[in-house]
């Protein structure tokens, strides 16, 4: 080798022609896709200072905490904000269970084969149908053939249909980012299936899963169509915070829809924009605890942050 | 049930493959295969890349009953007891036969949880019979002094080399009768291996100690006897000292010598 050096050429380490041109590509292309990446910042902040500047003066006590009118002004929003949580978490019953169950068996138990494959289909199918679908669904089930009306039950059971595919998903991809050699050391040690899945699996993979659930849960907020038809445009004057599952029960973000096309008050912008800005508060919450919380039950598991 | 021969009774053998065939789906990744594995003795499976030495540890642990479409064929015999039999539980053989991965693989648990685990999922609720448990088992992996000031630390924060002696301590807070290691030491620095090294030949006084490694010498260091494997077949035998100076075979000394592999 250093025999050959002798013959090289001199050469440089400045740059020449070609080069230069590569390096003006390279930060091109860096500052195009930082500018589109900082687009969704903007984007973001921008609707977000636009929402809190309409609907701002709206937030008071009176509103959050007050009932709903029909006809005159100065209505308020705290059953619909109740009933927003009471579907959630009628939901969440239902769903997570099933979801993170069958996620289980087809991530750790059903690798391949003809039961794993009839199961996403049906999942994916079950994914790709409108929301206002499934509410039409719901209505003719629950409402109609099961003679229920609008209730708080008939809206849940219409959203874990809704949710179910995504959050049978999220388990699957929680599980998934588990590394198989920690299943090995598991079933090495003389574990069996299921103590390696309670004891290692779950343990590891929970702070995915929990962020996986409660972005979902802020969907579930947030969903409209499918309540619609289902747990209806109401909520029981004479009992507002009912805990019966078989009432009306009109949520948040479709009192926001309500108000806006059916509605007969005459303060329709303010109730609009104070549910419009409450909703949000709520579903950036439920996005900033998911991380939080995550990151914690992780920690809590595993001893380390992720 | 198969009777073994009077010629592997009269020796201490541990653990006796006969005739073992592994396939993942119609590829025969061994064929034929017999081994005896002496107790209290260090055994090297050695052989290039693919040559089927961690798939035939695998075997003896019943850990290809975990890979779909894997396949054993042949008998294994833990002090005369067929592990593939129709009765042979593999959570009781896993219990018996510890197992050490090429790559530290410690669970994101703290470091006494980690050492614990096997006791635990077999059923050990004591706390105080827990906690002697992972001091002896840590001091047995030569890590206790490492350790002992910070098990209600992560596993994670460990160095490399101390992950896989935690892994090492994990697996003999059980007891094994017998230790699997699948080149425990490839993924570490040599100062961390000759940690290791040093605790196998510590270990094989109370273990039955099964090691594949890549490295000849670190077989010639630490085993007492040495097998070679080539495409899937064990081509020679023997004691390591002999394996090493008089191969009986032109494969085993070709490769001996650095002729392939």
């Amino acid at each position: 080798m250093a025999g050959v050096s002798a013959t090289v050429p001199v050469r440089r380490v400045t740059a020449s022609g070609s080069v230069r041109s590569r390096r003006a590509a390279d930060a091109i292309a860096t500052i195009v896709l930082w500018a589109m990446a900082s687009s969704i910042i903007v984007m973001l902040a921008a609707f977000v200072i636009y929402m809190v500047y309409l609907g701002w003066s709206a937030l008071t006590p009176a509103f959050i905490f007050g009932m709903p009118q029909e006809t005159t002004a100065g209505g308020g929003v705290g059953p619909e904000i109740y009933n927003s949580f009471y579907i959630l978490i009628l939901t969440l019953i239902f769903t997570v269970p099933i979801a993170v169950a069958a996620g289980v068996y087809l991530q750790e138990y059903e690798h391949a084969g003809r039961f794993r494959t009839i199961v996403q289909f049906s999942a994916e199918s079950l994914a790709t149908i409108p929301s206002v679908v499934m509410g039409l669904f719901g209505l003719l089930v629950f409402v109609y053939l099961f003679k229920w009306h609008f209730t708080a039950l008939g809206g849940a059971l219409t959203l874990t249909l809704l949710n179910l595919p995504a959050l049978m998903r999220v388990t699957q991809e929680a599980l998934a980012s588990v590394p198989d050699t920690l299943r090995e050391a598991s079933m090495g040690l003389g574990g069996t299936k299921w103590q390696t899945i309670t004891r290692v699996v779950l343990p590891s993979a929970i702070g995915r899963l929990t962020t996986g659930i409660v972005l979902i849960a802020g969907r579930i907020f947030g969903e409209t169509a499918a309540l619609i038809f289902t747990a209806g445009l109401s909520v029981p004057f004479n009992n507002p915070y009912s805990l019966n599952p078989f009432r009306p029960a009109e949520t948040l973000a479709v009192h926001l829809w309500y108000t806006h096309s059916e509605s007969i008050v005459p303060d329709v912008a303010r109730i609009g924009n104070g549910s419009a800005l409450v909703l949000l508060i709520m579903v950036l919450l439920f996005n900033v605890s998911a991380r939080i919380v995550g990151r914690q039950l992780t920690k809590r598991f595993t001893g380390r942050a992720e | 049930m198969i009777e073994m021969t009077s010629s592997t009774t009269a020796t201490t053998d541990k653990l006796v493959a006969s005739d073992v065939d592994v396939y993942y789906g119609t590829f025969k990744a061994i064929k034929d295969a017999s081994l005896a594995m002496k107790a209290r003795q260090v055994t090297a499976l050695i052989g290039p890349s693919g040559c089927g030495k961690s798939t035939f540890l695998r075997a003896l642990d019943r850990m290809h009953d975990l890979t779909p479409g894997a396949r054993v064929t042949g008998t294994i015999l833990l002090d005369g007891e067929d592990i593939y039999g129709s009765d042979a539980d593999p959570v009781v053989i896993r219990h018996r036969i510890g197992m050490v991965f090429q790559r530290p693989n410690p669970f994101p648990k703290t470091i006494f949880e980690n050492v614990v685990y096997g006791p635990r999922i077999h059923g050990e609720r004591n706390r105080h019979v827990l906690t002697e448990t992972a001091e002896r088992a840590l001091r047995a992996a030569a890590l206790w002094d490492e350790v002992k000031d910070r098990l209600s630390r992560s596993a994670l924060d460990l160095s490399g080399g101390q992950q896989q002696r935690l892994c090492i301590a994990r697996a003999i807070a059980l007891n094994p009768e017998v230790l699997l290691m699948d080149e425990p030491a490839s993924a570490l620095d040599p100062i961390a291996t000759s940690k290791i090294e040093d605790l196998i030949v510590e270990l094989k006084t109370q273990y039955t100690v099964v090691i594949v490694t890549h490295s000849m010498q670190q077989a010639a260091r630490i085993s007492d006897d040495t097998a070679f494997f080539h495409l899937g077949e064990i081509v020679e035998v023997g004691p390591t000292s002999q394996i090493f100076t008089h191969p009986k075979e032109k494969r085993t000394e070709d490769y001996i010598t650095g002729r392939f592999g």
